[in-house]
């Protein structure tokens, strides 16, 4: 096995949301070789060759990978932290499994902002998505907090262009299932 | 040293990897879960982690953080049931239920007014699916059922009450006491909502541990509220689980010989430590057709039923029979009501109980037949003094 373990060793709850919780733990083996790899089998990752590290988002908690070790923030507690330890672990070692049949990206892909995805959105702050405005809206939509078919306006005839970008961007950034949504279409299914 | 057949009421001896864990645990690691930052606290965290994982992977359960700990199926019982059922809801329980299920139901139907109905079981022990199914009405909440007698070892239809009662959108709580570590359980393919295990028996644990299986989707009360190390800001329980169940520190000392033990069943393979059940309860069951005088309980078919086997020798009190077989052949088994009324009413033995053998994956052959020795000798006095 690639990875054989991962350790945790430190805990603390989170400065900006002191009900999760950051973490440290250290890895058994440097995997800097294989993030380039990783970058090339996930999308929503910001891969940084120079560092090297590799960031991404699992659904809330934002996740650094180090050629040494792991960082987390906004796990829900150890136990949730622990499982997502485990998926990463075992995501390295089946990537690293697969390394020769994949081509290795070194690219710096870097995420939208939330005023480039605000652009996006019909800016008409109704906020029947729950927010008081479209651009906090967008905010958490990076973040993974929201689902897009939260915004009932963009899902109307009016914005059909600007669905298919948000479409786009939501896919690209992993956040592949719209809730209640047609995926291909962007449409309500029921 | 006596031959222990006791083990439907506590596993012993337990693999040697039991006791090594909790001792390592206690001496090396010995601290609080989820309450500090230092590495020991980590390695403590790790250990109760790695625990829910290990129980994960042998009940066919992914997600790991649906399991919590409890000190014993007891609590797990009490919790799921007192958790969950709130006035005019009905329940359906089999008749062969132990006091962990059947006394939180009467509790709740003195004060919270629900409803029970008694699926009845045959003199076995066994249960029809079907007059369970028919004992579901429009308010009925969950169908309680053991997966095998305490009193009897029978087995009970899990996987077709389980998929009955998620077809007609009922909860299904599993009690699976005597069943966890001695017998194949995939919590999904049976339909099983809520999983109530103890840590002591066939899962090799130390006494005190204990879990319950929630299910996604599946919202109970937590029955305390405390600290949970994590979340310390909230004036109310967290909601993720398993905080939401488990304040106060747990008992990782336990947890860590849990660990050791659930991962000694994974290594022989659930289907082994089942086999040699199978092969010790038949030989018994085959030698005890010989005896005269004796009259045995349940499906006596090592096929339809665990390591448990009850029985009475005709004209002996069954706290007699246990006597004599501890003070004369040094063999350790149980007498009386095994805390389950119900199920001695349902096989004809409320006013006598039951002498009961509970064996485990350490017995022997051999210790069978020293114990149907014993029990032939006990038999053939009685039938002189006639």
């Amino acid at each position: 096995m690639f990875l054989e373990d991962i350790t945790l060793t430190f805990i603390a709850p989170c400065i900006a949301d002191p009900e999760k919780i950051r973490l440290i733990a250290e890895v058994s083996t440097d995997i800097s070789g294989v993030m380039p790899y990783l970058n090339a089998v996930m999308k929503n990752a910001t891969y940084n060759r120079k560092g090297p590290s590799f960031t991404f988002m699992k659904e809330f908690r934002l996740v650094n990978l180090y050629p040494g070790k792991i960082t987390m923030a906004k796990a829900l507690n150890t136990t949730d932290a622990w499982q997502v330890l485990n998926w990463i672990k075992d995501m390295i070692n089946d990537v690293y499994e697969k390394r020769d049949s994949i081509v290795p990206n070194y690219e710096l892909r870097s995420k939208p902002t939330a005023l480039q995805i605000y652009g996006w959105l019909p800016r008409k702050n109704c906020k029947e998505c729950g927010e008081v405005t479209c651009l906090s809206f967008a905010v958490k939509l990076l973040l993974g907090e929201k689902s897009l078919g939260g915004c009932r306006l963009l899902f109307t005839p009016e914005y059909a262009e600007q669905r298919k970008t948000m479409l786009e961007i939501v896919a690209a950034l992993g956040y592949e299932t719209v809730e209640g949504l047609d995926s291909k279409t962007g449409y309500r299914t029921q | 040293m006596g031959i222990y057949l006791d083990n439907a009421a506590t596993s012993y001896p337990k693999p040697e990897a039991v006791y090594r864990a909790v001792d390592r645990f206690m001496r090396e690691i010995g601290a609080s879960s989820g309450r500090g930052a230092y590495r020991q606290a980590l390695l403590a965290d790790k250990v109760v982690f790695s625990a829910r994982e290990a129980l994960g992977k042998l009940f066919g359960i992914r997600d790991a953080s649906r399991i919590v700990f409890t000190s014993n199926a007891t609590e797990s019982l009490n919790l799921a049931v007192k958790g969950l059922l709130k006035a005019g809801d009905h329940v359906v329980a089999s008749s062969m239920e132990h006091n962990a299920v059947w006394r939180p139901l009467k509790r709740l139907e003195a004060e919270r007014g629900i409803e029970i109905t008694v699926a009845p079981c045959a003199k076995d022990g066994s249960l029809r699916p079907e007059d369970v199914i028919k004992a579901i009405r429009p308010n009925t909440r969950l169908v309680v059922m053991t997966h095998a007698s305490n009193v009897t070892g029978t087995l009970l239809p899990v996987g077709e009450v389980g998929a009955a009662a998620r077809d007609r959108g009922v909860l299904f709580l599993v009690d699976a006491a005597q069943t966890a570590g001695t017998c194949p359980i995939d919590a999904g393919t049976l339909g099983i909502d809520l999983l109530a295990f103890t840590g002591h028996k066939g899962l090799f644990g130390p006494t005190g541990t204990g879990g319950l299986y929630i299910r996604e989707g599946v919202d109970l009360l937590p029955f305390k509220e405390g600290g949970t190390g994590g979340e310390s800001i909230l004036e109310h329980q967290p909601d993720h689980l398993p905080d939401r169940f488990e304040a106060g520190t747990l008992n990782i000392s336990g947890i860590a010989g849990l660990l050791a033990g659930v991962d000694f069943i994974l290594t022989e393979g659930i289907d082994r430590i089942r086999g040699k059940e199978k092969e010790l309860t038949g030989h018994f069951l085959r030698a005890l057709e010989i005896i005269p005088g004796i009259e045995v309980y349940g499906p006596k078919d090592p096929e339809k039923q665990v390591g448990v086997v009850s029985l009475n020798i005709s004209g002996v009190m069954a706290q007699d029979v246990a006597y004599v077989l501890d003070e004369v052949y040094g063999v350790m088994v149980r007498s009386g009501l095994h805390c389950a009324p119900m199920a001695h009413r349902t096989i004809g033995t409320i006013d006598r109980g039951t002498v009961r053998f509970g064996i485990g994956y350490f017995n022997t052959i051999e210790e069978i037949d020293t114990m149907v020795q014993a029990l032939a000798e006990i038999a053939g006095k009685t039938l002189t003094w006639k």
